[in-house]
């Protein structure tokens, strides 16, 4: 029962029982507006019956040459609508995106590293651990950075895994 | 910022970059040493001067960055020769919108325009400063330009934003949408569109003006292929024929839309809201409001029953399909759709209820164990008449016993049949000692199910969480029947417990927050909140949780970072927003522009932020009440109190907007003011919920209208009292005073009006309770704004002779009556209060007001009489004289000290006595008398968790459950509340006692 359709402003005054997940973060304004303001193909919120939100999705597409792909930066479903393969639908619409529309190369996300139960579920969705970012998250926790090939990447290139962790400041995009 | 230079006035760029280095990693006095130097070379460069303005303003040094800026300006406009680029522009730019001068950057813009008139890259630079002033007509004209210099498409979107804006946001009549309309036409025509985006701004202004067959054309023709998700293109034709009330066209649409999103539950509404033409809200998101919200309400088919059936008829055989065609297990669109058409056959009134039962039955066994199944069939169930509820739950008990699940599904289940009756209201109906047994079983289920999550990672949601949130409502709903408070303890300990074992379930701690402030301990309460992390957009939509308690509360320090902390994340959305927006603009995604615009509208009209703002002075005010020199200069800061009175002056011109969600609150406080367990004890129903929003809006709206009032009434009073003393000893009153003392009036008929009064009525009510002809009880739940109003008269009737509440004979051994009644409404919060929930949460956020607020100004009156007579020393007062300690003024105003004195005296020794009580309690371990040890009555799930507690072994519930189960204990959640006790309590006490030392002087100063 899930309606999908782009993010806009007003949801912001509607996803704090999303939100209140302590694995949600709520960032500031300009952060959401950035990403509303250049990539709205790129945030989906997911509704149900009552127009309750569901959860959403947001991310980008970025980088050049076989690099250019697309990111997941936030995707969060709330306790009442999990186990309903609603964050699946999300991040295949973002996969769509990318690939259809975009023609990027490969999806890319960063989860932390203890996130077990994240990572299982992107795991399933075909994601791979591409290599791990120490540190990442505030200077305590690592992360782990997972990519899932897409149709332009005819031999997976992209999604071969790098043999040693990298720092953040060896990252290609912030 | 550093990566982008040009080179302006061929300054090399290795100078500039080390100076853009050092502002970047906040180096700013290193910054300002480079630029010095680089001055010496370029003395009449523009942008070397922005650089030093700007490092001066991020160094804290407003007004030499500002004389600067304008040094920079002026060789911009004096010099011909001058170089104006816009990386100089845009330097100054930000000095200047830092400094809150947008305007003088714009100056600099529209001159360099006027120099270089087709230069794009200026336009573009004076554009986005319109943008950031909102002034939507000057943003038109320039994109306007722009688009004739270059030809570009995206100016001509920028130009039809601009008016689209107008139209939405500003003052500009929809004929604007015309011309809007036209430009589009004849770009078109010549140049096609080539951006999704720009098509929809395009449909946009056609929808806007009702040209729906003009839209569904453009839609139809090339253009629409721009929209490359055919869905998306689906939605917008779907609505556009709706809306031109071709709804089989419509129907046919959404149809095609199902078939390829078949668990689209808002399209299947539409697909039926045009199959019968009865209408449905056809919003495609809240972005539109704004565009629909006019059309299509809901309202009754125009078609007969025949036509009703067979339509119905046509849209079972549709659901079929779809349900024939779904092979996914997880989709419930179909089934639910099957519901919402029983239910349409029942409200057209030939069909058997027992249709619709059967097929929430049906529901049930397919999705009864999925934690949003009641929320899906909440309108469903709500239809049905209460005995066939009964019926119902007792079905869906049958099947879930009959049907074989694994225990998470069955655990699913069970909680889905325990919330449908407490929706429905089912469990309240029976006689105590049942619904006890039902939080009992339902504690029991939730330790029994502890098992299940003994593999769960502890940040996984564990299932059976919800037990413990009904429980803890059922608990509640006890203590409402039977008024035994014993109930909300035991409510807060099963919370206390659930979170124990997992520490992330904000569900629980909100309805902590709850209990805790109806206990009174507030700084419980905000633990909780503050685990919570609510920040950001969060503060808007969540922070009602908390905020009013603690307006009420001593809690100050807290209070003032609430507050600080959401007026901070307002004022910086305020300021980023339009650059925001111009991004948008940049990066051609049009219609979050006008999103962007109107949601920056809504914030502005917060009625939250409103409030916040006035509460942040009035608690400044508040927290330098002790001093009249501190409390003048915030006054002084607040410009006599005009700031909160424009505030809401402009809350006349634009509605009020209530952006809280309240879906979270508990079902005793579904929103704020309103809380049923003060009593009266009613039957549960349901809450009307629009009805209540209606209610709490107009008090909103009165609350501020009041509250922006305190700071000038604080000002003219203070004026007032010195006037006063004037006038008695020069026995003549100037003119100016006399002003004041009208507009006292006239403030104080506005603050009457508040509360539904005329001031002439009002001022006759506070009489009749001075003289004790009415109880306080006539002031109803405003007690607190009816002493601040008495407070106020009597500064102002100190200089008139209208009203005479001072007069001698009113007057009680030459007092005010304005001091028995401070007296009289202080001391009933502390006396004869029983049991401690009535004081701890109704009277002490009360007497905590009447302390902080009219006892505070009363105070300050006294301080400003006083002053006016002090013999000598620089605060005396000019015009007041030497000696006037005969005055009887002066000898009312000690007298109301020494009165308040003694009333302030008094209170402090109850607090003090009540704290040793609660240490003297031998900290809760005999808390809870009635839980303890008996069969019947609160503690039924205490002991459930105990038993839980004291069996808990490894090898079933798995280390980290044990381990917190062994350490479990409820005592130390007794001495919790008990601290949290002692804490309000000691907090009013430090606040009495500051205000006891304050009246102490004031009664001996100068007698």
């Amino acid at each position: 029962m899930t309606t999908i359709r782009r993010f806009c402003c007003n949801d912001l005054l509607r996803f704090a029982p999303v939100n209140l997940d302590h694995l949600t973060e709520t960032f500031n304004m300009s952060f959401y507006m950035t990403y509303l303001a250049r990539w709205p193909d790129y945030f989906h919120v997911a509704e149900g019956p009552g127009n309750q939100i569901m959860g959403y999705i947001m991310g980008k597409v970025e980088g050049q040459g076989e690099s250019w792909h697309g990111h997941v930066t936030a995707v969060t479903v709330a306790p009442e609508y999990r186990r309903q393969q609603v964050a699946k639908k999300l991040m295949n619409l973002l996969e769509d995106m990318s690939d259809k529309i975009d023609k990027a190369y490969f999806v890319d996300l960063f989860v932390r590293a203890s996130n077990t139960p994240a990572i299982k579920m992107y795991e399933k969705l075909g994601y791979v651990i591409y290599r791990r970012v120490i540190r990442y998250y505030s200077g305590e926790e690592d992360a782990l950075d997972m990519r899932k090939a897409l149709s332009r990447d005819v031999e997976k290139k992209s999604i071969i895994p790098l043999k040693r962790p990298i720092t953040p400041d060896e990252l290609e995009y912030d | 910022m550093s990566s982008n230079f040009g080179l302006p006035g061929g300054i090399p760029e290795r100078r500039v970059r080390p100076i853009w280095d050092a502002i970047d990693s906040r180096q700013f006095k290193n910054a300002l040493k480079h630029v010095a130097s680089l001055i010496g070379k370029y003395p009449t460069s523009p942008y070397v001067l922005a650089l030093k303005a700007h490092i001066l303003e991020r160094m804290g040094k407003p007004e030499e960055a500002l004389s600067t800026c304008l040094k920079a300006k002026d060789l911009l406009y004096s010099d011909d020769s001058a170089v104006v680029d816009d990386l100089t522009l845009s330097t100054l730019q930000i000095a200047f919108e830092r400094l809150n001068h947008l305007d003088l950057a714009t100056n600099c813009y529209e001159h360099a325009c006027g120099k270089f008139p087709n230069n794009l890259e200026l336009m573009i630079g004076l554009f986005n400063c319109y943008v950031r002033e909102y002034s939507f007509v000057r943003q038109q004209q320039t994109a306007i330009k722009m688009y004739k210099v270059a030809g570009e498409e995206r100016f001509l979107l920028w130009a039809v934003c601009s008016i689209q804006l107008q139209v939405l946001c500003g003052n500009g009549g929809e004929k604007l949408l015309l011309l809007a309309e036209g430009l589009l036409k004849k770009h078109v025509a010549a140049h096609s569109l080539h951006e999704p985006e720009a098509l929809i701004i395009y449909i946009s202004i056609l929808e806007q003006q009702e040209k729906y067959v003009d839209a569904l054309e453009i839609l139809s023709g090339n253009l629409g292929s721009l929209l490359m998700v055919e869905v998306d293109r689906l939605q917008i034709q779907g609505r556009l024929l709706a809306r031109s009330a071709d709804y089989a066209a419509a129907t046919e649409v959404y149809k095609r839309i199902l078939e390829l999103c078949p668990d689209d539950w808002e399209c299947f509404q539409h697909y039926l809201g045009c199959l019968l033409e009865d209408g449905v809200s056809l919003r495609n998101g809240p972005v539109e409001d704004k565009l629909l919200a006019s059309h299509m309400e809901h309202q009754l088919s125009s078609l007969g029953d025949e036509e009703i059936d067979s339509r119905i008829s046509r849209a079972t055989s549709f659901v079929e399909k779809l349900l024939a065609s779904t092979s996914d297990s997880l989709i419930r669109c179909p089934y639910l759709a099957s519901l919402e058409l029983e239910r349409r056959k029942q409200l057209h009134g030939n069909e058997n209820i027992f249709n619709l039962m059967e097929a929430l039955v049906e529901y049930f066994s397919r999705f009864g164990h999925l934690a949003c199944f009641v929320s899906d069939v909440e309108a469903f169930l709500l239809v049905l008449p209460f005995d066939k509820q009964k019926e119902l739950i007792e079905k869906l008990k049958k099947t879930s016993v009959s049907i074989p699940q694994v225990p998470v599904k069955a655990l699913g289940q069970s909680i889905t049949i325990f919330k449908i009756e407490e929706l429905t209201g089912s469990i309240y109906k029976l006689p105590v000692d049942e619904v006890e047994s039902y939080v009992q079983l339902m504690v029991e289920m939730y330790c029994n199910s502890l098992t299940l999550s003994k593999d769960l990672d502890p940040q996984e949601s564990m299932p059976g969480e919800e037990l413990l949130s009904i429980s803890s409502n059922v608990l509640v709903q006890l203590y409402w029947r039977t008024g035994n408070l014993d109930y909300i303890l035991e409510a807060i300990m099963v919370l206390e417990f659930g979170l124990s074992i997992r520490r992330h379930v904000w569900q629980y701690k909100v309805l902590l927050v709850h209990l805790y402030s109806h206990l009174g301990t507030i700084s419980l309460a905000y633990d909780w909140y503050k685990s919570l992390e609510v920040k950001n957009i969060l503060l808007e939509t969540f922070s009602h949780h908390i905020f009013p308690q603690l307006l009420g509360s001593p809690l100050w320090t807290e209070l003032n970072k609430l507050l600080k902390d959401y007026l901070k994340f307002m004022d910086d959305h305020f300021r980023e927003s339009a650059d925001l927006t111009f991004v948008a603009y940049r990066d051609r995604n049009y219609s979050k522009v006008i999103e962007f615009v109107q949601f920056k509208e809504r914030l502005q009209t917060s009625s939250q932020y409103m409030i916040t703002r006035i509460e942040t002075s009035i608690l400044d005010l508040k927290q330098n009440a002790g001093n009249l020199v501190d409390e003048e200069a915030i006054l002084d800061s607040l410009k006599c109190g005009a700031v909160l009175l424009d505030l809401s002056n402009k809350i006349g011109s634009k509605p009020l907007t209530f952006n809280e969600d309240f879906r979270s609150r508990p079902w005793w406080t579904p929103t704020i003011g309103k809380n049923y367990l003060l009593g009266p004890l009613e039957e549960i129903s349901h809450f009307h919920r629009d009805n209540l929003m209606k209610e709490r809006e107009a008090e909103a709206g009165t609350t501020i209208e009041r509250r922006s009032l305190f700071a000038r009434l604080i000002y003219l009073s203070l004026h007032n009292a010195s006037a006063a003393l004037k006038e008695n000893s020069e026995a003549n009153g100037c003119l100016p005073e006399n002003k004041l003392s009208s507009e006292m009036e006239s403030l104080l008929e506005c603050y009457a009006k508040t509360l539904d009064y005329s001031l002439e009525d009002a001022v006759k009510l506070i009489g009749e309770v001075y003289q004790g002809l009415k109880g306080s009880e006539a002031f109803g739940s405003h007690v607190v704004d009816w002493v601040n109003l008495a407070v106020f008269c009597n500064a102002w009737k100190l200089t008139s002779t209208e009203y005479s509440l001072h007069n001698t004979e009113g007057c009680k051994s030459g007092g005010w009556l304005v001091d028995s009644l401070l007296q009289k409404c202080m001391l009933e919060r502390i006396r004869n209060i029983d049991p401690w929930v009535d004081f701890l949460g109704r009277e002490i956020p009360l007497l905590v007001q009447l302390v902080t607020e009219p006892l505070a100004w009363h105070g300050l009156i006294i301080q400003s009489l006083l002053r006016v007579s002090l013999p000598s020393g620089k605060k005396k007062k000019k015009g007041g004289t030497s000696d006037q300690s005969s005055s009887p003024l002066l000898a009312a105003a000690r007298d109301s000290a020494q009165c308040l004195y003694s009333t302030v005296e008094e209170i402090i020794k109850q607090i003090k006595d009540r704290i040793k009580k609660l240490e003297d309690e031998n900290l809760g371990t005999t808390f809870f008398p009635a839980i303890k040890g008996q069969d019947c009555g609160p503690g039924r799930a205490l002991r459930v968790i105990e038993n839980t507690v004291s069996s808990a072994k490894n090898a079933e519930l798995g280390e980290r459950i044990a381990k917190v189960l062994n350490s479990w204990s409820s005592v130390v959640i007794s001495r919790k509340i008990v601290s949290g006790q002692k804490r309000m309590l000691s907090e009013l006490l430090t606040i009495c006692e500051s205000k006891h030392k304050m009246l102490n002087t004031l009664r001996k100063q100068n007698s």
